[in-house]
């Protein structure tokens, strides 16, 4: 009855590039990121002098000029959101791998297996994520490992699930069967056999959970459980910048663009994917 | 993950406890569920009711339990945190005998629980105030916030998706998309700064921060309340403003009871209004139903930012302060309102489609 293409299809005004525009832009976010280290003026994100702070735009040396402590604010935004994005994306890997797995070795098993895991993945989408996210941010404590541990911890049944449905999908396939009938044993079914049909599924959830992951990674940051300061990410520089809203907004509205901007690129790239795959 | 729910449910949403899961091909191998079905035929429903509220009860025990072994495992603990920084081990040591957390884990586990089965929450560890008190304090300022949400996104959403979906591809139905999209793609705590912003710094129209009860004056409790729940709702509304004009439009060109009703004569609204939406509000009641409990976690962030004394703040404090008991019971409140959530709306399609009690 509910056919996804059709309805998807449907998204009106945002075909027209809907895949190019958003590569192109996140190329350029994530590209300026990652070479922020190597560009040779750009000073570095903390350890600033608190003799040079609050300078305007266009200062000498600092084009976004410097924040509070001195530091150069677009060095901080370019390296904010290296670990904004990193983790992002170190988040969605895991998941995709680690929830991939379990969804299609769940599906394949059957019986006890399939229930038992599937009991375990309720337990984990039944709290809401950035409950979850809190309470192991608090307890491990802020960094980078925790909050690739706290996001990962509900990434992954996000993503069993999709890969369980999807695996019961390819189960009617014939060339399932057929490999089932011709011996293949399951370790290599599920591997040489299904995995490489569910990575489209797993890899458009991937782009729809980067969104959600940024966003949430923020949040933690935002509530001072993620990324500890001086150390800079989107969510921690926006926290930040409130304390000094009214006197200088482009703190926050910055940190708060390039976060909009990734979050956008990221869903409407995923949506036009999911419609292209899905059309075959 | 909130975002997940956009596309359509056949691909990638996460299904609630499973009613609603499209049942997997008849053809391959038999799993599980459908052996289950075939061999029953005709369920009465109230065996059906039955057993998603038994695994709803299961799904609670595993979230104590979860919550539990967390906070038990990871170092530290409430006694070191309020004994302070410099605390000695000795003082440490007698806290830790005060607070009675010396007994090992399984043990304080299970007086906890049969505590909860009695109705007892157990004591805050850090203030010896009763759970139930705080949490009777606390839950009304986070209900209403919640339940006010739903009721903005609902009311503003049901309206746009239809006026969009009257003239899909008009310029209504782009805007919205637009809108729509924004509103997806902006963090909760953006848009609060943002209102603050606006309406707090710039108009000087509304508080920034604050909360006056309900029982104080319900024109005050509503002035305190705007900014949070506009900011809780926006990104629900843009979400089901999407989904709702997609499924619209979905039953308005492929369903055979909707070529009926035009043939009939009717107009386009009437189709719309009587024909289409009670169908395509059955699938929202599903959105709806899952983010129950992500609004609950949503809260977390905007009572910070609002200062509001709802439950969000109260756990926020109780995980610094490893206050353990008040965590398990903020923690037990939230996954309670995500299960009920969805098995309200597991029911809620039993009663309202019958082909699911003869599956």
């Amino acid at each position: 009855m509910t056919d996804p293409v059709t309805s998807a299809e449907r998204a009106p005004s945002l075909r027209v590039n809907a895949i190019r525009l958003p590569v192109i832009v996140l190329a350029v976010i994530s590209g300026s990121c990652l070479l922020a280290p190597l560009l040779p003026m750009l000073p570095a994100p903390i350890d600033g002098n608190v003799l040079a702070a609050n300078q305007p735009w266009c200062a000498p040396g600092h084009p976004l000029g410097t924040d509070g402590n001195g530091n150069d604010v677009l060095s901080r935004l370019l390296h904010g959101g290296r670990s904004s994005l990193g983790i992002a994306v170190t988040v969605n890997l895991l998941g995709l791998t680690l929830g991939g797995l379990l969804g299609a070795i769940a599906a394949r098993a059957g019986g006890m297996i399939d229930a038992v895991l599937m009991r375990a993945i309720d337990v984990l989408i039944a709290l809401p994520s950035l409950v979850l996210a809190v309470a192991i941010a608090a307890a491990l404590g802020p960094g980078h490992g925790t909050t690739i541990t706290a996001l990962t911890t509900f990434s992954v049944p996000a993503f069993a699930r999709v890969a369980r449905v999807a695996t019961l999908r390819l189960e009617a396939c014939p060339f399932i069967t057929a490999a089932v009938l011709s011996g293949t044993n399951g370790m290599r079914l599920l591997l040489c056999h299904v995995a490489p049909n569910l990575l489209p599924h797993l890899g458009t959830f991937a782009l729809l959970g980067m969104g959600v992951v940024i966003l949430i990674e923020g949040a933690l940051g935002f509530l001072g459980l993620g990324v500890p300061p001086p150390a800079p990410s989107w969510g921690n520089l926006i926290a930040h910048g409130q304390e000094t809203l009214a006197a200088r907004p482009a703190l926050v509205l910055l940190p708060s663009t390039l976060l909009f901007v990734t979050v956008l690129c990221c869903n409407v790239l995923g949506e036009a994917l999911r419609v292209r795959w899905s059309t075959g | 993950m909130a975002n997940a729910v956009t596309s359509p449910p056949a691909v990638a949403a996460p299904q609630p406890v499973s009613v609603a899961a499209p049942t997997p091909p008849a053809t391959g191998m038999p799993t599980a569920r459908s052996g289950r079905t075939s061999r029953r035929g005709t369920r009465p429903v109230w065996r059906l009711v039955g057993g998603r509220i038994l695994a709803a009860l299961g799904v609670l025990f595993g979230v104590s339990l979860l919550a539990f072994v967390v906070l038990d495992l990871l170092p530290g603990s409430a006694a070191q945190q309020l004994a302070g920084a410099d605390a000695t081990a000795e003082q440490v040591a007698r806290l830790t005998q005060a607070l009675r957390l010396e007994r090992p884990a399984h043990e304080r586990y299970i007086e906890w629980f049969v505590g909860v089965l009695r109705g007892d929450l157990g004591v805050s560890l850090a203030s010896g105030q009763s759970v139930r008190v705080i949490l009777a304090e606390r839950l009304p300022v986070t209900i209403e916030l919640v339940a006010l949400s739903f009721a903005l996104a609902l009311g503003t959403a049901v309206p746009v998706a239809l006026l969009a979906a009257r003239e899909s591809g008009g310029l209504f139905d782009r805007l919205s998309a637009v809108i729509c999209l924004a509103g997806l793609a902006t963090a909760r705590y953006v848009l609060a700064i943002l209102l603050v912003l606006l309406f707090a710094v710039e108009l000087r129209l509304l508080p920034a921060i604050g909360y006056i009860p309900l029982g104080t004056g319900i024109a005050g409790n509503l002035r305190t309340l705007a900014l949070p729940v506009a900011t809780l709702a926006l990104p629900l509304f843009a979400l089901y403003a999407r989904f709702l004009r997609a499924d619209l439009l979905e039953q308005l060109r492929g369903e055979e009871y909707i070529v009926t009703a035009i043939a009939k004569g009717l107009g386009p609204w009437r189709v719309l209004l009587r024909h289409a939406l009670p169908n395509s509000l059955l699938g929202l009641s599903t959105l709806v139903g899952l983010h129950v409990g992500t609004l609950f976690g949503g809260t977390l962030v905007v009572e910070r930012i609002f200062a509001l004394p709802g439950l969000g703040q109260l756990l926020l404090q109780a995980v610094t302060l490893r206050d353990t008991v008040v965590v398990q019971a903020s923690v037990l409140v939230l996954a309670a309102a995500t299960v009920l959530g969805n098995l309200a709306v597991d029911l809620l399609y039993t009663l309202l489609d019958p082909r699911l009690r003869h599956d």
